[in-house]
């Protein structure tokens, strides 16, 4: 019996990885087709000898726009797919904990005020990052007792701090002058827009280094997606588990909002996709989550520069048609 | 007789009312304790409390002669599982991807050894279950998923077992295969502790009663003593009174 269930095991592992790898040749394919697609046309070849306007065009607006969208969105997935788990409901996304209007409500601080750079990067980063670790830490510590989280508080607690930043969001936004008024409104609606390679860089470190923090735990979401006394009495340090994912959620969602604006389903709709068409098993789920929803992002953006050519739609907007039905959809069917 | 538990002076309160009081008590291998009381004695917390998820208020616990509370949480969990009662019933995971969730504290890698999946298989086959393996576990009846979560706890392989009503939802076949389980595990020298409310089938398969009441320990009597004194009865409700089967064996009567 022992080498039969070993030939089990790794069929099962195997097919759980091969979903894995498809999923990275989907992301890589990505990268490296969808520059070529926009709203003016430009050549490979003119492309390759570095020729005006296609080269500039090529290397300083599809590149970095289809990176940022691969990058923004598996981000985003990847935290949905967490907060999934550890609050055991499945409507769970970077949104609900309140972190996504923080970082919005930061990043809207900064556009009204005018400020461009901060410390050498942009201000809209800085006050993203602060506005999300200010959020965290009021949920935080609304819904810690007794040295544990509790789900419940945490998601109510979570919506309130949203219909707060959301209310400050709109004051400030009534307050401002038109222009920028103007120029928070297309934050708002969250889209990818090229950025400095820079800023794309740096993005690129946090995405890589907090993702592979909380795939590396794969196995303990499995347990807490289960029950919290069930994970704890299995062995899991329930207390470690929640700082570390609390925090590298919050990282990965405003690092991204920072960049991209608030874009909403794709943290619902990759992990529910994922989970229910191929495994709910974080080991698949979670690496599964991060390059589909890198792919979905940048998709929705690259339809968004294409179907109303030579306006833009932005990819929020894109992804919301997308997203909406599919909610409906997943609501009607589950529930 | 190998103390294993050692319970001493466990109290603990909720803020604002006290659940246990003074609570202490011994455990060895191969006894299977059934722990009675009603509904809120403080049977669950004592259980939580054992299994290390909760830390009392005074007192102190201690498992193999170490104090419970120097244990690190994957230390702890090769040596007790708990049953935690309520657990969510739509999980999207397989049965067996659940029952190898009790595997969690011994491997570091990536995918389960095939040791833990014979583990696994082994605790599926002892508590019926093996036949679901591969169906999803939100497809399963209560009493399936009841099972399932059993397996799980054994799959663990620990010294010490805590099950919160191991038999909720259980038809009456599988409750007589769950109970008679258990006592085979305390043979087999494991430490069971059960928190029931089936007198019969607890008297039938148990080597001990504890009874809790208003926090205190209220009866801690060998199941042959709990069928010559049954003060404790008393404790439960009015209505009971101990008798005898044709065949000798104590059955509890509810008037």
């Amino acid at each position: 019996m022992g080498t039969l269930s070993m030939t089990r095991l790794r069929g099962a592992s195997s097919a759980g990885l091969g979903w894995v790898g498809g999923s990275a040749a989907a992301f890589l394919l990505c990268a490296v087709l969808l520059p070529w697609i926009g709203s003016g046309s430009i050549s490979v070849g003119r492309v390759l000898e570095k020729a005006s306007p296609d080269y500039p065009i090529f290397t300083e607006l599809r590149v970095s726009r289809t990176l940022l969208g691969l990058l923004a969105g598996g981000a985003l997935s990847l935290t949905g797919s967490l907060f999934q788990s550890m609050l055991r409901d499945s409507l769970a996304t970077p949104y609900t904990l309140g972190v996504s209007a923080g970082a919005s409500l930061g990043a809207v601080v900064t556009l009204a005020l005018g400020l461009e750079r901060l410390l050498a990067v942009p201000a809209s980063w800085v006050g993203a990052m602060s506005g999300a670790a200010v959020v965290l830490l009021a949920v935080a510590g609304a819904s810690w007792k007794r040295g544990r989280v509790s789900g419940a508080r945490l998601l109510l607690s979570g919506i309130a701090l949203n219909s707060i930043c959301s209310a400050f969001i709109l004051l400030i936004d009534s307050v401002v002058r038109d222009r920028r008024s103007i120029s928070i409104t297309q934050w708002l609606l969250g889209s990818v827009d090229s950025v400095s390679y820079r800023a794309l860089f740096v993005f690129g470190i946090v995405v890589v280094v907090t993702s592979s923090v909380v795939i590396a735990q794969a196995r303990s979401w499995n347990l807490l997606a289960v029950g919290e006394s069930w994970a704890a009495s299995r062995g899991a340090d329930l207390r470690r588990l929640s700082i570390t994912g609390y925090c590298c959620g919050s990282m990965l969602t405003a690092s991204s909002i920072a960049l991209t604006g608030p874009i909403g389903f794709v943290g619902l709709i990759i992990p529910h996709m994922v989970r229910s068409r191929i495994s709910a098993d974080n080991r698949v789920l979670m690496p599964c989550s991060l390059l589909l929803g890198g792919v979905l992002l940048a998709c929705c953006d690259t339809i968004g520069r294409i179907v109303l050519s030579p306006a833009e739609l932005p990819a929020g907007a894109v992804m919301a048609i997308v997203g909406g039905p599919y909610l409906v959809w997943l609501v009607r069917k589950r529930f | 007789m190998d103390a294993r538990l050692a319970v001493q002076d466990v109290s603990f309160a909720y803020p604002g009312h006290r659940v246990l009081d003074s609570v202490g008590f011994a455990g060895c291998a191969g006894e299977f304790i059934v722990l009675m009381g009603i509904n809120g004695a403080g049977k669950s917390t004592l259980l939580d409390i054992l299994a290390g998820l909760r830390v009392p208020d005074s007192g102190a616990v201690q498992l193999n002669g170490r104090s419970l509370k120097s244990w690190s949480a994957k230390e702890r969990s090769r040596s007790v599982s708990h049953l935690p009662q309520g657990t969510k019933q739509e999980l999207p995971f397989s049965v067996e991807q659940v029952v190898l969730m009790g595997r969690y504290a011994y491997a570091d890698r990536w995918f389960e050894s095939g040791e833990d999946l014979a583990y696994a298989c082994d605790a599926m086959r002892r508590m019926d279950c093996l036949q679901f393996r591969n169906r999803l576990f939100s497809t399963l009846s209560g009493g399936e998923q009841q099972r399932v979560l059993l397996a799980a706890c054994l799959a663990q392989s620990p010294a010490m077992m805590l099950f919160d009503e191991p038999s909720t939802h259980l038809d009456i076949q599988q409750q007589l295969h769950c109970f008679a389980t258990l006592a085979e595990l305390a043979g087999e020298g494991a430490l069971c502790i059960a928190v029931t409310h089936d007198l019969n089938l607890a008297l039938a398969h148990c080597t001990r009663v504890l009874v809790l009441d208003q926090g205190k320990l209220a009866a801690d009597l060998s199941v042959s003593d709990a069928t010559h004194n049954t003060g404790w009865l008393s404790r439960l409700s009015s209505r009971l009174r101990m008798s005898r089967t044709e065949e000798g064996k104590p059955w509890v009567l509810y008037q």
